[in-house]
């Protein structure tokens, strides 16, 4: 029984190598989750990058060839995510990849990105993933150790206020940017007056709101990654009376988010990565997106879209496919108006260094200003 | 904001999320009171109603109390077919398969729901359209008071069908010996169907309830049935006032816990209170031992 | 496939007879499977696969053990999973371990926690254990992502080193699976092994009817603990070998989702049996994997798949193998043996009385079933005990058992006050039970039945598997069942069933056996046959019998002394032929005489 299901392994894997072994095309890997809870998010990882793709080959593609995209499921878990890698890995041709956009499906895959030795950009945004000293990982967003700046610069020094109170979710995304943020606002002589975490997914939030008006704190930020819990949570700080501004991660100002919290949200600031408003490519982007599938696009898809030319830029800039040729290019690209921002990669693989200021204003997101700082030396 | 209004808030808060769990454990005491199963579906009712009141009112734009209507009877139809499609094959073996029957029916109606509907959660208006009202400090929502309106009322309800029609006895009948009642005359396979129906109703109508305040997502049933179970065995396995009294103190334990000790281990106290019973005292507050005749 | 054969058999000649002909080719390609990836080439992803299959199925195998075998429910089986694979990557990456003391580590961290978990079906059971271990997994869940400081919380543990054997580190993947996979196939055969020893039919005897196997004398609570201490112990050896596996961990991996992967790969393969659970686990990861086309459907279509096996293939894929393979192999014959006649008697003739009774109280509440009963039964006697319907007969006879504990009043049994003694501690001093309604193991044979009584601590045969063996099957010699020996009870007829269960309390060679209603449901010839057999019980020397009856003939053919109870009072004690014409006695049965008389 077992030998069986394993001539027919053997042979798929065979079939998808001998398959792919055509040399006028360079093939892009992308793993997205394509099935389970985020299934949205990685249909819109895939439209942005299809988006980037098909304007790259209608301008004559890469070096005289097309570029093929190969999507592999995750599954949105992260064994699913190490196998999809590894499908890429068996069809043995793959120049480069655009990666998950969740970081713990990005630190499971790592081992094996390191044995495959390919390029991965990837859109997950816990400052540690570039950290590991993974020659093989680019970032195509700014990690949360900007964001935790940016809030922390916006809150000091544009808003002035000082008294911080800190709500973060206790999971991965949550527990990392709290700890940048404390750490960023002591940098600037501020320090929090509350640090409150939650289990994601909490029905009331009435002991937290208490707890920031017992502090007296006069300005919140928040790290909260699910939309029902930014809903009931800005309900319940007006019901509680609670006024004081807010910055807060950029899931409080998704189209879902507003939809739950509507007035409550009103009035709010959040950092943002991709923001329409925030520069001439990020209109056209969001013009062209909209035009071709009929929704507004947002972060999942802008960074995709940025790394596939990202990729196309750095073949064209070595002309080569080689991996040790495109890490030399990405590593040296500089000043590369994307989507998301400016790309400059540091040497530990960062490419963004700066997030948006955006505010919601009576239901409207609107661009504030864009705080970046410089890339580490 | 002084010590008594601050403890005021948070107990009612308390109840407030209590009145959830109470509302949603009387659908699920129904069904054991009457076939001894451990419905591991019961949360998954509640999805299942607030997603066809969110098509009945937010997409196909029929006007609310109609809506509540129609969503009702979507779920009886639901019970029906759960309670062939789930219970029936299985009523004559032990809990076991049927209690995994459950569970997979619960996957099955999530990712349903979820191919249907996509992941995002979407909101759900309330029954009045006021935020609430505020008592010295304190804030009440009022869909939580709606929520123990309703919760009252089906009480009261379901404790005269039981003790005071003719009905009621026979669905008690049929719970204690299924046999028994079939001898004399009691349609059980009927009394177990009206079961279901009802509970599917039931618990539709707590996510109905629900959704406004959590928001409507095939993940809003995980965590409330789970929470649904423990109000149940720390009330009283079987008993509805027990239900009630466990959700209840099930929230007022996680809100003050919340408050004073630690908000993220919240959910550990709820489970600190459900093992201190299933050790001290398994058959919860109200409940009785039933012993096994040998 | 049940043993068959003679008692002189050894056991491992008994274990290779059970594995059918044309098994014996698949079982060696298995075995030659592991080393294929060194001479073919195999793709990485493919070799992962493998590596989360064998891993997964470790833990599978120990839901079959606790699930399968003993029939108790375990939700939590990704946290014991999940403590195997954090000791792992806590105790090499953290703390400087290497891989093998972290195993082990991690399996006694495991194990403990099992043993916990076990310890609480002391108090509940069924569907509440459901709830105890659902409970478990989510606490666990919960302290590995909030208790950041000792696992390193949502972010997880990276770059796990892989172990080394004899100095060489296994960074191969190949040599790896290999070694993932000789432990497996190790589990697999420990668990293959099991189900014929007397720890497996004691498991099995708790999962078919746990209170026939406590009044049979196991210790039920004792084989609860060990099954799921075994089950949490092989759930932390696949934890912590996946995780040096995929060097990541984190706790989203260990969480109630992946118990109920694990729960369905068992039913699907088939919990009762080791190879079931391979094929589920193998099955349940190649699947998503073969079906990704389907996309969303596929999850719901995981929950329907479970109702569905639930109502059609309870005992899964490998249930169908086995029922389609006993519809084509021919039945195997039981070979003709000799077996020694039941030995029955009782050595010592100790005057006092075996049984005795002070001032029984057993209240339930308001209802006073048992309401100061005081009884001696005589060694070597039968002794009946009669009333009419709800007078408290069964309710004695429980207490006596050991089912409940009186209320008040003692019960001695040679001298030894038992008033405190567990059931299984009262058979392994030589009580023997029979229930009103048979309470057998129905999915066993008739031989694993009575073995299960005949395995009853302190019982007076030899050591070894071969006298337990011999033992049954005298005693179902004794009852005139020994041809039916290798048949699964529930397929026998219900007379024939009472006399299996009379030769289970038999087998344990007891001193005092309690017969409830024997007669019940037996037609007039099987009546007949029950009276020449109790003959044959009273003519043994020293054993007492003490059993309640309804049928006056019957009692009147074999008791020697009455006792008659009426609203949980005696009313009545004596020979037959005074009590049965105590007018009491007739007042209780039929009324008053002015009654009877109109």
């Amino acid at each position: 029984m077992h030998s069986r299901w394993l001539a027919a392994l053997v042979g798929i894997a065979l079939a998808v190598a001998g398959r792919a072994s055509a040399a006028d095309t360079i093939k892009i890997g992308l793993t997205a989750e394509m099935t389970g809870p985020n299934a949205e998010s990685g249909a819109y990882q895939v439209n942005g990058a299809k988006l980037a793709l098909d304007e790259i080959n209608k301008a004559g593609g890469v070096l005289g060839k097309q570029l093929e995209l190969q999507v592999e499921d995750t599954q949105s878990n992260n064994n699913g995510a190490v196998n999809a890698l590894s499908r890429l890995a068996a069809a043995g041709d793959i120049t480069a990849i655009v990666g998950p956009v969740r970081s713990t499906q990005i630190q499971a895959m790592a081992p094996t990105l390191t044995r495959m030795g390919v390029p991965m950009l990837i859109g997950g945004t816990d400052p540690g993933l570039t950290k590991t000293g993974n020659p093989w990982l680019f970032r195509a967003r700014p990690n949360d150790g900007y964001s935790a700046k940016v809030i922390a610069d916006f809150g000091v020094n544009t808003l002035g206020k000082k008294k911080w109170a800190i709500v973060h979710a206790t999971d991965a995304f949550g527990t990392g940017g709290k700890n940048a943020l404390v750490e960023a606002l002591k940098a600037l002589g501020a320090q929090p007056v509350l640090v409150q975490g939650f289990t994601s997914n909490t029905q009331d939030f009435t002991p937290v709101i208490l707890a920031i008006k017992q502090a007296g704190a006069d300005i919140i930020g928040t790290y909260i990654p699910n939309s029902p819990d930014v809903g009931i949570f800005s309900k319940q700080l007006r019901q509680l009376g609670v006024n004081v501004p807010w910055v807060g991660s950029p899931s409080v100002a998704t189209a879902t988010a507003m939809k739950l919290g509507q007035e409550a949200l009103f009035g709010t600031f959040a950092i943002a990565d991709f923001t329409p408003g925030a520069n001439a490519e990020a209109q056209t982007y969001a013009a062209k997106y909209k035009e071709r599938f009929n929704v507004d696009p947002d972060f999942y898809s802008s960074w995709a879209y940025d790394a596939v030319h990202l990729i196309a830029n750095a073949v064209k800039a070595t002309n080569s496919t080689k991996p040790e040729d495109l890490k030399k290019a990405f590593l040296s690209t500089k000043g590369w108006k994307g989507v998301e921002g400016t790309y400059q990669f540091d040497k530990n693989g960062d490419g963004l260094h700066g997030y948006n200021i955006v505010k919601n204003d009576a239901g409207k997101i609107t661009f504030v200003k864009n705080i970046s700082f410089a890339p580490a030396p | 904001m002084n010590g008594l209004s601050f403890n005021i808030q948070v107990l009612f808060s308390g109840l407030a999320v209590g009145s959830i769990y109470a509302l949603v454990s009387l659908g699920l005491v129904l069904i054991i009171r009457t076939t001894n199963v451990v419905n591991f579906a019961q949360g998954d009712f509640a999805m299942l109603g607030a997603y066809a009141m969110l098509t009945m009112f937010s997409v196909l734009r029929l006007p609310y109390f109609l809506s509540i209507l129609l969503a009702l009877v979507v779920m009886g139809i639901f019970g029906i077919a759960f309670n062939y499609g789930v219970y029936y094959p299985l009523r004559n073996r032990s809990y076991l398969p049927v209690l995994i029957s459950t569970l997979g029916a619960a996957i099955f109606m999530q990712n349903t729901i979820l191919a249907l509907f996509g992941p995002q959660p979407a909101p759900l208006a309330k029954v009045f359209s006021s935020q609430g009202i505020e008592i010295g400090g304190v804030f009440l929502d009022s869909q939580y008071l709606v929520i123990l309106g309703v919760t009252a009322a089906a009480v009261a309800f379901q404790y005269f069908l039981f003790e005071h029609t003719l009905l009621g006895k026979k669905l008690q009948a049929t719970s204690q010996d299924k046999d028994m009642a079939r001898l004399v005359g009691i349609r059980t396979a009927w009394m177990i169907a009206i079961t279901f129906i009802y509970s599917a109703m039931l618990g539709g109508l707590a996510g109905i309830l629900v959704g406004p305040i959590l928001f409507v997502s095939t993940g809003m049933a995980g965590v409330i049935a789970l929470k649904a179970f423990s109000s149940t065995v720390i009330g009283g396995f079987g008993d509805v006032t027990g239900a009630i009294v466990g959700g209840l103190l099930l929230g007022v334990v996680e809100s003050f816990g919340a408050a004073y000790i630690s908000v993220p281990y919240k959910d550990a106290f709820g489970f600190l209170l459900l093992f201190v019973f299933l050790l001290v005292r398994p058959q919860g507050i109200f409940g009785e031992r039933i012993a096994e005749k040998a | 496939m049940t043993p068959h054969g003679g008692a002189s058999v050894s056991a491992f000649a008994r274990l290779r007879s059970r594995i059918p002909a044309p098994v014996v080719p698949v079982l060696l390609a298995l075995l030659v499977l592991p080393f294929v990836p060194f001479v073919h080439v195999l793709s990485s992803y493919a070799l992962n696969i493998f590596m989360q299959a064998s891993t997964f199925a470790v833990a599978v195998l120990g839901l079959a053990v606790v699930l399968g075998y003993t029939g108790q429910m375990n939700l939590a089986q990704a946290a014991f999973f999940g403590i195997g694979a954090y000791a792992v990557g806590l105790g090499t990456v953290a703390w400087g371990l290497s891989f093998w003391t972290a195993l082990v580590v991690g399996v006694i961290a495991s194990s403990a926690f099992g043993c916990v978990v076990g310890l609480t079906t002391i108090r509940l059971g069924g569907r509440y254990l459901a709830m105890i271990t659902i409970a478990c997994q989510q606490m666990f869940d919960f302290v590995m992502l909030n208790w950041v400081e000792f696992s390193r919380g949502p972010d997880g543990i990276a770059g796990i080193p892989r172990p080394s054997l004899f100095g060489h580190v296994l960074a191969d993947d190949r040599e790896y699976l290999l070694l993932c996979a000789v432990v497996l196939y190790a589990v697999i055969f420990a668990l293959w092994w099991l189900p014929d020893t007397r720890l497996g039919r004691d498991m099995k005897a708790v999962r078919e009817n746990e209170l026939a196997a406590e009044v049979t004398g196991v210790h039920t609570l004792r084989v609860k603990v060990i099954a799921f201490t075994l089950s949490a112990a092989l759930a932390g050896v696949g934890g912590a070998f996946y995780a040096a596996g995929f060097a990541y961990i984190s706790p989203d991996n260990f969480n109630f989702a992946r118990s109920i992967e694990f729960l369905t790969m068992a039913l699907l393969g088939g919990s009762q049996s080791p190879f079931g659970a391979g094929i589920g686990t193998v099955l349940l990861i190649l699947l998503p994997e073969w079906l990704r086309f389907l996309k969303q459907i596929y999850l719901a279509a995981y929950g329907l798949s479970v109702i569905l096996i639930m109502v059609f293939m309870p005992e899964g894929i490998w249930g169908l193998l086995c029922a389609a393979w006993q519809r084509i192999a021919k039945p195997q014959r039981a070979s003709a043996v000799e077996v020694p006649r039941l030995a029955l008697d009782i050595a010592t003739s100790d005057p006092a009385p075996i049984l005795r009774v002070q001032d029984l109280k057993m209240h339930f509440g308001g209802l006073k079933a048992v309401d100061g009963v005081d009884l001696q039964v005589s060694r070597g006697t039968v002794h009946a005990l009669i009333g009419p319907n709800g007078s408290g007969k069964t309710t004695t006879l429980n207490v006596l058992n050991g089912i409940y504990k009186p209320t008040s009043g003692r019960i001695f049994i040679e001298s030894e006050d038992v008033t405190a003694l567990a059931p299984h501690d009262r058979a392994a001093r030589g009580v023997g039970r029979t229930f009103q309604n048979i309470r057998l193991f129905p999915a066993l044979s008739a031989l694993e039945n009575v073995m299960v009584g005949a395995q009853r601590r302190n019982n007076p045969i030899r050591a070894g598997d071969a006298a337990l063996r011999e033992r049954a099957l005298s005693a179902l010699d004794f009852v005139g069942l020994l041809d039916q020996a290798g048949t699964e009870v529930k397929n026998l007829p219900y007379g024939h069933r009472r006399l299996v269960e009379i030769a289970r309390a038999l087998a344990g060679h007891p001193k005092l056996l309690f017969l409830d209603e024997p007669a019940a449901g037996l037609n007039l010839t099987e009546k007949g046959e029950l009276v020449v057999l109790l003959r044959r019980l009273r003519a043994a020397h020293g054993l007492t019998i003490f059993l309640i009856e309804h049928d006056m003939k019957l009692i009147e053919s074999v008791a020697d002394r009455i006792t008659v109870i009426n609203f949980g009072k005696k009313i009545a004690e004596g020979t037959p032929a005074e009590v049965l014409r105590h007018p009491e006695v007739i007042a209780a049965y039929l009324g008053e005489p002015a009654h009877a008389a109109a």
